[in-house]
């Protein structure tokens, strides 16, 4: 009996009732009672498309039954579904149900709820969708596609202001600025030749009209490898400039450094006996 | 009353003119020629970017603070190698000066390369 229960209670979950519709019946009628349409909808085969106007009433009525044993159910969640096909819009209309399972419902188009969605001239597909459970019992839930309607079209739905966002954005043109231009090859010519050339004929007239450079022999051997050394700071820093790496420039700078020191020291004490000696 | 600056000839300018011939040291006008090099240099050089064109900017920034630094580091070897200043640099010797200025031109070169480009 212990092993037999669970099993039981498998065997009832799996047999979970069915739910279905007995006398699904709509009706399409104006106002003032004169009935146009009026037919059983069938749930083997849906009855041709619907058509409202401004003026009429659809109304529709079923009774929601359990399929086995006949006896009314109110479940839950009973919804009416619009779905436009061409647009993806869609609306939800919930269904109040009474506790025999018995639902009415009216749609009328002169006072339309705010479910209808937003429609074109493309007809819209009409389903229902029960579902949730009472309290004793779970049924699996049903979706039935009942009709297809075609109401009056709305005015069109204004686009969100996001819309624009949500699909492809024009290609982002950027816009640089113009490459900078070379001045004419003669100006730039007669500049350099001035850069380079002015300033070393002035000094020149300026050294060379003094009555004597007062330069140190810069031949002798105390001061030459002084002189040498800085002569190949200078050599070292244009090699930099054409193709070594800094790493290169600072080892051989160091190197030279240390180099210049001593000639600097041996150069400028001998400069300074003879300052001090005359 | 002061002299009219046009012809006379003890105009401020001439005399000022006078005594520094009169009174400067061969070596310093040695120095003072140097200046006036590096001054016309960097003068032609910003004239050229102002009338012409600054492209590239770089190179012209390397031009002419190196005329500037160099003119800065002569400048102060002047001043400190000037007998007539013994008395404010008591404990530079000339020779210290000129290690100092052989020290800061290679510097200053170093960097003047580096903008170069």
């Amino acid at each position: 009996m212990k092993l037999l229960s669970p099993l039981l209670l498998l065997a009832a979950a799996v047999n979970a009732s069915i739910l279905t519709l007995q006398s699904p019946k709509f009706t399409i009628a104006t106002k003032d009672g004169q009935q146009s349409r009026s037919e059983p909808i069938s749930l083997a085969q849906k009855p041709s498309p619907l058509h409202l106007s401004q003026t009429d009433i659809l109304k529709l009525t079923f009774q929601i039954v359990d399929k086995s044993s006949g006896n009314g159910v109110q479940p839950r969640q009973v919804f009416l579904r619009f779905y436009d096909e061409e647009s993806g819009e869609e609306g939800i209309q919930p269904l109040r149900v009474a506790s025999t399972g018995k639902v009415k419902f009216d749609l009328d188009m002169s006072k339309p709820p705010l479910s209808i969605p937003p429609t074109s001239t493309a007809p819209l597909e009409v389903s229902l969708f029960i579902g949730g459970s009472t309290t004793s019992t779970s049924y699996s839930p049903l979706k039935m596609d009942l009709f297809s309607l075609h109401i009056p079209a709305s005015h069109p739905v204004p686009p969100h202001p996001d819309e624009a966002s949500f699909h492809l954005l024009p290609e982002i043109e950027h816009t640089f600025r113009p490459d900078p231009k070379l001045p004419p090859t003669f100006i730039s010519a007669v500049f350099a030749g001035a850069v380079i050339a002015a300033p070393w004929i002035v000094l020149l007239g300026l050294w060379f009209s003094l009555p004597s450079l007062p330069l140190p022999s810069l031949a002798s051997p105390s001061i030459l490898p002084f002189t040498l050394s800085i002569g190949a700071f200078e050599f070292l820093l244009y090699k930099y400039w054409v193709e070594l790496k800094l790493g290169d420039v600072l080892f051989y700078g160091a190197i030279l450094g240390g180099v210049t020191v001593f000639t600097g020291r041996t150069a400028l004490r001998a400069v300074e006996q003879r300052r001090v000696g005359k | 009353m002061a002299a009219p600056s046009s012809s006379s000839s003890s105009s401020p300018v001439l005399s000022l003119w006078k005594a520094y011939h009169q009174n400067t040291s061969d070596r310093l006008k040695f120095i003072d020629s140097f200046l006036i090099f590096l001054m016309i240099s960097g003068i032609i050089q910003f004239v050229y970017c102002v009338l012409v064109t600054n492209f590239p900017f770089n190179a012209f920034l390397a031009g002419f603070s190196s005329t500037v630094g160099q003119f800065v580091l002569t400048a102060s070897l002047r001043s400190q190698v000037n007998p007539e200043n013994k008395g404010v640099f008591k404990d530079v010797s000339p020779e210290r000066a000129f290690s100092d200025f052989v020290l800061g031109s290679i510097v200053l070169h170093f960097f003047v390369f580096n903008f170069l480009g």
